[in-house]
């Protein structure tokens, strides 16, 4: 997990997965805007976890 | 806008990874090299990204869609006629001369294409021109602040310069480079929300087309007579100006943007970077002007979404996107947006502030000031330019928000020293007769030419301030006919004064010279891996955008 804070496509998956979870978090928990939330929520998990599951095969030079 | 937990929590999550960035990279920087030029053998998709990035601060985002409010579809001209070309050329002829002759800055390139004279005359007014723009975009963002959150101006500044300072200052231009590739998907994914509920509000493009004046949605359509169209420029103009003079003065001689090339790993992927960019680049209307056009649509229907007012009671179109974002952006997501804005001017800060770095070091201390010192005396010497650079960005935040007008100024003399610029290297790259001291009074003459052009010429009462020849109708024009002029009277004096002093021997000249340099051999590989190829299928696409939106 460490090893992989060296890739940068990894470190933007992680940074949208976080943004996803508290977007989902705000949709769930409150009445304001859940729909536009929770949409944009899936669409920034999906690129996250996508980014970082394709770091598992990107090339050591992707550091 | 009143901003609630969730959206804290976003804007601190991206601070607290733009400063993880810079941690991480911290240990790899291990010479002058790694801190200022970057030599990890940045991959493709990264230097590709980067490089669009660095003409995606704030000032630009936030421009164009307020271009886009103002001029409609017009406004892609900036991209799909200003922006495409320019950047193919670089990567298919200019990138193996920065690329091949090993430079590590562009001052550095016309050090050994032609003299030390040209060099310096382009560093010094590189690094002045970089260090006043990192201001200003600090002094923007500050300003916006204060007025969409009510923020106080001063936390906002040092706030942002201090980040800024932090990741720069331990991870150098890499730190910086990455950044802005995590702005880049920052800015796309955070804005994508926007354009499609405005875009489902405005009722879709075809009721966006029927309602506004087709002047707004046409790009070319109007543009045989100036007093038709909303930007009062002539298609001549517009090509000739932004077209050829200031497209390819900023793409493909701005050590900014080049400088992401040349992180590249290998010979290749150097000329693929600005290729690469320019797919991104020919689709960012849709995120950055499209919003422009909705909004003005949207003002049509009472009721709804309108754009602010400014004092005067006139539209204030450089608010239109920070206000779109208030007005559609939930709580949680007006955290993304806010974030994407913040993130795109200390972006623009930090590349000015990294290229600023890198010249003053390599072309201005190592070669002036302090000769032949040990690497890591240029390191740390990298290092402190690094925080000089931000506390006078700083400075410079401060000055403008007392003189209003110095940014104009500063804009004004940044476009008399850019204008001329792409002759030099036109002339220096495909003419080996060009000479040292034809480049540099070439240089000299032209910003001079720019200079008394905007004193004989007046548009919205600016220029002017020698006497009025000729009154253009729009500010813009007038900046494209500065350009224009500049050009030439550099380029013809580069010419005269090349003819009349003595030129470099070719020996000297191998490698800088399109003449004398062995073109790039790559393993024969299919069509759509081979550079020029690429190049004309993307020409093309760019042809039929322009078409399409005729």
């Amino acid at each position: 997990m460490l090893n992989k804070l060296n890739h940068l496509s990894f470190v933007i998956g992680l940074f949208f997965t976080i943004v996803a979870v508290i977007l989902l978090g705000n949709s769930l928990l409150t009445e304001t805007g859940g729909r536009m939330n929770l949409y944009t929520a899936i669409v920034f998990g999906i690129f996250g976890i996508l980014m970082m599951v394709l770091t598992k095969t990107k090339t050591p030079s992707d550091k | 806008m009143k901003l609630t937990l969730p959206d804290y929590l976003i804007i601190i999550v991206y601070f607290v990874f733009v400063i993880g960035v810079g941690f991480l990279i911290k240990n790899k920087i291990k010479s002058s090299k790694d801190f200022l030029a970057s030599s990890t053998g940045t991959p493709l998709w990264i230097t590709s990204l980067a490089f669009i990035s660095a003409n995606l601060g704030a000032q630009e985002v936030i421009g164009m869609v307020a271009s886009g409010a103002k001029y409609g579809i017009m406004t892609v001209h900036f991209y799909w006629v200003g922006a495409i070309f320019a950047m193919l050329f670089l990567g298919v002829f200019m990138m193996p001369f920065y690329y091949g002759s090993k430079a590590r800055s562009v001052p550095e390139y016309l050090a050994m294409r032609f003299d030390e004279k040209t060099r310096s005359l382009n560093a010094l007014t590189f690094a002045v021109m970089t260090v006043f723009s990192s201001g200003i975009s600090l002094y923007a963002l500050a300003g916006l602040l204060e007025i969409v959150l009510q923020w106080d101006f001063d936390v906002s500044i040092w706030v942002a310069a201090g980040i800024v300072m932090i990741y720069t200052f331990l991870g150098g231009l890499t730190s910086a480079v990455y950044n802005e590739v995590l702005q880049f998907f920052l800015i796309v994914l955070g804005l994508s929300p926007l354009v499609i509920v405005a875009l489902q509000d405005a009722g879709g493009w075809a009721h966006i087309q029927s309602s506004l004046e087709p002047q707004l949605t046409h790009a070319w359509r109007y543009m045989g007579d100036a007093d038709a169209n909303p930007m009062g420029l002539h298609f001549m103009s517009l090509i000739f100006g932004l077209g050829f003079v200031m497209s390819f003065g900023y793409w493909c001689t701005d050590f900014l943007v080049v400088q992401r090339a040349m992180m590249a790993k290998n010979m290749r992927d150097a000329q693929l970077t600005p290729i690469v960019a320019a797919i991104p680049k020919m689709l960012m209307p849709l995120i950055v002007v499209l919003p422009g056009i909705i909004a003005i649509s949207l003002m049509k229907t009472p009721g709804g979404y309108d754009i602010p007012l400014d004092d005067k009671g006139q539209l204030n179109y450089t608010m239109t996107l920070p206000s779109m974002i208030a007005y559609y952006y939930p709580s949680g997501l007006l955290g993304v947006g806010i974030t994407a804005l913040m993130a795109s001017f200390m972006s623009g800060m930090a590349g000015n502030v990294t290229a600023f770095n890198t010249v003053f070091t390599y072309d201005i201390y190592q070669p002036y000031i302090v000769k032949n010192k040990s690497d890591q005396h240029y390191l740390v010497v990298g290092k402190a330019v690094t925080v000089a650079g931000i506390l006078i960005s700083i400075a410079t935040a401060y000055i403008a928000k007392g003189f209003n007008n110095i940014n104009d100024f500063l804009q004004l003399v940044f476009g008399f020293v850019n204008g001329p610029l792409f002759a030099t290297f036109l002339l220096g790259m495909f003419w080996k007769r060009t000479t040292g001291h034809g480049a540099f009074w070439g240089l000299v003459a032209g910003t001079v030419g720019a200079a008394l052009t905007h004193g004989l010429t007046m548009a919205e009462g600016k220029g002017g301030w020698i006497t009025t020849i000729y009154e253009v109708k729009s500010g813009m024009g007038q900046a494209f006919i500065v350009a224009g002029v500049s050009w030439v009277v550099n380029f013809f004096t580069t010419i005269i004064v090349s003819l009349l002093t003595k030129p470099k021997k070719d020996e000297e000249l191998r490698g800088l010279v399109y003449s004398l340099t062995e073109k790039p051999v790559y393993p024969k590989s299919k069509w759509y891996l081979r550079i020029t190829p690429i190049a004309l299928f993307l020409l093309l696409l760019t042809i039929i955008l322009n078409i399409i939106f005729f």
